[in-house]
């Protein structure tokens, strides 16, 4: 890395590059970047605040609390899954030693309502609560168990009605209405060309219906935060992940003009979409507004954070599949009831990811595809790592196998024969830009190849096999909605560069890539660029961390900001030369002329020069690429999403046939991410996101029964440890997207989604039985393979 | 410990230093730390002893604060992972999560490193077996924990050459 700070000497410790690789990583694949690596991107620098994170002095919102809190709040929840409310008696709480105050939906001053899409849900229930979840009061006391003391006085009278369970409960002739316009939310579909008559004339047809659980984030930061009301500015920090959107709805719930809400982003302590939907921040707010001048603090422990949070949605999908007597498809069609829980929350959307990838990378002429959002009495769900393509992708990969299996031929070949090239569309019609489905699928199958399979012979109560997946991921939005990203770039007193973005790090290293892109931009090293992000207050807007946006959108605004700084600096570098700007250029860290090598000056002089006549080094940029709404008929649009990544793993597992237990002994995965900004961080996305895929084909599920959760704790909710996976093999496939930044795409969701199918894979071909219902935990596995 | 009014009186010894304090014999260890001595390093997460995240080390064994009464603590020797390290001076577990990206939204990291500093403490040439349960009772929700085993591993390069 080179570069200095503008009229700065160097730090002394700036921090350290590296070149670490693991024994299990493979090589990068060749890169067309390979001879391009300058500056900081496409280096893996360390995490940019990894010293506070390994010494313990970075601080989550729990930390908050235990510093800085005068007062507590708890929630009182809803302890029926369907209940009117008749009456809530606060007197009993009100005496209990230390309680100051109890909240009811009385004392909401605004629409006492949030919601991402549609807002529907009740900040403080009046006079119904539709899922255990639901908050009916808010205590503030002096001290924590004080307030955990006056929520278990608060009285409230329910009438308790009939509890809707399931999907099929929902959509049985009588159900109760959950919400005003019914229990089907809404929904999307896909109409191209003629599934129906394709199917009809098609060699084979195979159908299948598939269950997916709900499935639980379980980031271990559970929520907690704390607010102040100092009179005209209430501020909120609780971890987030759009903490702009989190403002407008704190405003609008308690009634405050927006520009009064201030929302800072604590450390947070993983998301994965658990943190899309509002958490704590409108509680915590409420209670910090009728205490002026206290910092109120708000915690859940990990059973009523399970209660409380949106969950993934869990899903059944009945789908049909064609293919002809050359083995290419020819049609699908899809089916999908999700079970949307009690509240909208972002469903609708989550409906439309999963119609857009119905088809996932495959070629399919003829699709029709019908989702529908069904409300229950369970929690919300929403937005987790995948938001609708995880789901869909273990079906469409579900038939690739069944399918060859009919048609007798290799699921390698029927998916290379089958899989987009470029010129060719996905469901919604668009021709992807750059598709490098068949490019990750060999890349994995290298890899996985390298290796040879054990030789000696197993035992005869185990089964070993192989799986094979590929997905494909529309990146950001997309369907015409807004998405935006800004920031802002400024020389600092000190002539560090300062990067302004409201992008929220969530722990996955956003703030790394701004930083990385801003130094190579402006010709800095990383030691000299300091990165403000998630503050309402003094960072631009830049929309969620979510839907893999983060690089692309944050890294694009940040360097086209950087861009515009350095024309304020060309400018101001030809006033102190006396030559126009055209005739200059950056060169490192000068400035010099580009026919007279004699011009020439430092950034530092340049940086102090224009100082001193009083230019403000500051510019900030907008970055807002077009997408174009799907046909809400056909489900059709030339630009869905603005870019498609794409992703092949491979998994290889032991079955006990006598117990049903599944290990992966080996997982290869291999992600087009455009370009590797932080190499070692897309690494970390890839493992990661893997073992979550891991968790969720063979062990998580939040088991429900009356609409209660009856696992709510890490006891009986199993998440992988070091036990449960193997080291994940990753190939990182850099393909250069013409839009992102230095042609980055991102990783965060496709990791997890193309491991789910994989492992599935798998597990059919140790065992001959094709799973269709997830998790394949012991029981359900051998459930599958003794045919109870 | 004597009974004082509901307070208990602890005395225990807390990353070298001697502590005294007047505590609800009610709290957990992890709650002791945090809230009265403000080491908020230890993390809590699942407050039921199966993520680790609030692992110490007491008298040498990793423990998991969330399961301990602060009150079992009495006479006991208690290192944080303030004690081990800071931004002058890294351990060189700390040092080597960094370096393997071992440290992802970081919230685990604390108590893993501490169980992984347990082990090599105690363990002068610990086998690859020994390397991963050391951190079998600890969930990293990020990483995918072979990141996390190479830092252990690295560490245990750097101090025994």
């Amino acid at each position: 890395m080179s570069g200095r700070a503008f009229g700065t000497q160097t730090p002394a410790a700036p921090p350290r590059e590296k070149e670490h690789v693991l024994p299990t990583e493979a090589p990068i694949t060749p890169s067309p970047f390979a001879e391009k690596v300058r500056g900081p991107v496409g280096r893996s620098c360390d995490k940019i605040d990894g010293v506070e994170r390994v010494t313990g002095t970075k601080l989550y919102g729990a930390d908050l609390i235990a510093r800085e809190a005068d007062l507590h709040a708890k929630v009182v929840r809803s302890e029926h899954a369907h209940a009117e409310v008749v009456s809530i008696d606060t007197k009993e709480a009100l005496r209990v030693d230390g309680v100051l105050a109890v909240l009811t939906a009385e004392d909401v001053k605004g629409t006492n309502r949030h919601g991402l899409i549609r807002r529907d849900h009740p900040v403080l229930a009046k006079d119904r609560v539709r899922y255990r979840g639901d908050a009916v009061a808010i205590v503030v006391a002096k001290t924590e168990q004080a307030a955990a003391a006056g929520r278990d006085a608060v009285k409230v009278e329910y009438r308790v009605l009939p509890t809707v369970e399931s999907i099929e409960q929902a959509m049985a002739p009588g159900a109760p209405h959950l919400q005003p316009g019914g229990n089907v939310m809404g929904g999307r579909r896909i109409r191209k060309g003629d599934a129906d008559s394709a199917l009809a004339d098609s060699h084979v047809v195979v159908s299948e219906t598939f269950r997916t659980q709900t499935v639980d984030h379980a980031f271990l930061d559970v929520e907690a935060g704390v607010a102040r009301w100092d009179g005209e500015l209430l501020t909120i920090r609780v971890s987030g992940q759009w903490v702009h959107e989190e403002a407008r709805l704190v405003a609008l719930a308690l009634g405050l003009p927006v520009e009064r809400v201030r929302i800072i982003q604590p450390a947070a302590g993983g998301a994965f979409g658990g943190r899309e939907d509002i958490s704590i921040q409108i509680y915590v707010g409420l209670a910090a507004l009728r205490f002026a001048g206290k910092t109120v603090a708000l915690r859940y422990d990990r059973a009523e954070s399970m209660r409380a949070r949106h969950k993934r949605h869990p899903m059944r999908i009945e789908y049909a599949m064609g293919a002809d007597r050359e083995g290419r498809l020819t049609a699908a069609k899809v089916a999908i009831y999700s079970d949307e829980g009690a509240y909208a929350s972002t469903g609708i959307a989550v409906c439309r990811k999963m119609s857009s990838h119905a088809t996932g990378p495959y070629r399919v002429p003829h699709v029709r595809v019908d989702v529908f959002g069904v409300h229950t009495n369970n929690n919300p769900t929403g937005a987790m790592r995948g938001f609708g393509a995880t789901q869909i992708a273990i079906a469409y990969e579900g038939m690739m196998d069944r399918l060859a299996a009919k048609l007798g031929v290799d699921r390698v070949e029927f998916r290379r024969a089958n899989l987009i090239r470029p010129g060719d569309a996905v469901t919604t019609g668009q021709v992807v830009p750059s598709p490098t489905a068949v490019e990750c699928l060999e890349a994995v199958l290298r890899q996985y190849g390298s290796k040879s399979m054990p030789s000696e012979p197993l035992p005869t109560h185990l089964r070993r096999g192989w799986g094979v997946s590929v997905i494909c991921f529309g990146m950001g939005y997309g369907d015409g909605f807004p998405d935006a990203s800004r920031a802002r770039v400024r020389i600092g007193a000190d002539g560090c560069v300062e990067v302004y973005s409201g992008i929220v790090d969530v722990g996955q290293g956003a703030e790394n890539v701004i930083a990385q892109v801003a130094a190579e931009e402006m010709g800095v090293g990383l030691e000299h660029t300091r990165v403000i992000t998630a503050d309402t207050h003094m960072t631009p807007e830049s929309g969620s961390c979510s839907a893999t946006r983060s690089t692309f959108f944050a890294g694009n605004a940040v360097r086209l900001a950087a861009g515009e700084l350095k024309e304020k600096l060309l400018d101001a570098a030809g006033e102190l030369l006396c030559v126009h700007p055209n005739e200059l250029e950056f060169r490192g860290e000068e400035i010099r002329g580009r026919f007279d090598e004699g011009l020439c000056c430092s950034l530092g002089e340049l940086v102090a020069a224009a100082r001193k006549r009083g230019y403000e080094l500051e510019a900030e940029a907008l970055f807002k690429p077009r997408t174009i709404c799907e046909d809400f008929e056909t489900g059709q649009s030339p630009r869905a999403f603005i870019t498609y990544m794409f992703g092949a793993h491979v998994s290889q597992v032991l079955v006990d046939v006598e117990t049903g237990e599944v290990r992966v002994e080996r997982h290869v995965a291999c992600h087009d991410v455009g370009r590797a900004i932080n190499p070692e961080a897309v690494r970390g996305q890839i493992t990661g996101g893997v073992v979550q895929g891991i968790g969720m084909a063979l062990m998580e599920e939040v088991v429900y029964r009356g609409g209660r959760i009856l696992n709510p704790g890490f006891t009986d909710y199993i998440l992988p440890t070091v036990r449960d996976v193997p080291p994940v093999e990753c190939v990182v496939l850099e393909s250069n997207d013409p839009l992102g930044p230095y042609g980055a795409k991102g990783v965060g969701e496709p990791p997890l989604i193309g491991a789910v199918p994989a492992v599935l894979s798998a597990i059919y071909d140790a065992t001959g039985k094709a799973p269709a219902t997830l998790p394949c935990n012991p029981e359900r596995v051998w459930g599958m393979l003794t045919g109870s | 410990m004597g009974d004082s009014g509901g307070a208990w009186h602890l005395s225990c010894t807390v990353n070298g230093e001697p502590v005294e304090a007047e505590v609800d014999p009610r709290i957990t260890l992890l709650t002791f730390l945090r809230e009265h001595l403000l080491l908020t390093g230890t993390k809590g997460a699942c407050l039921e002893g199966e993520c680790g995240s609030c692992t110490v080390i007491v008298d040498g064994r990793p423990i998991n604060s969330c399961l301990m009464l602060a009150g079992q603590a009495q006479g006991c020797s208690i290192q944080t992972i303030e004690g081990i390290g800071d931004d002058k001076k890294l351990h060189a577990l700390q040092k080597h999560f960094i370096a393997t990206g071992a440290a992802q939204c970081g919230y685990c990291t604390p108590g893993l490193i501490m169980a992984a500093k347990a082990m090599l403490d105690a363990n002068p040439s610990p086998t690859e077996q020994e390397f991963t349960t050391a951190i079998e009772a600890n969930i990293c929700r990020c990483t995918g924990y072979e990141s996390i085993r190479q830092a252990i591993r690295d560490a245990y390069r750097e101090i025994h050459g």
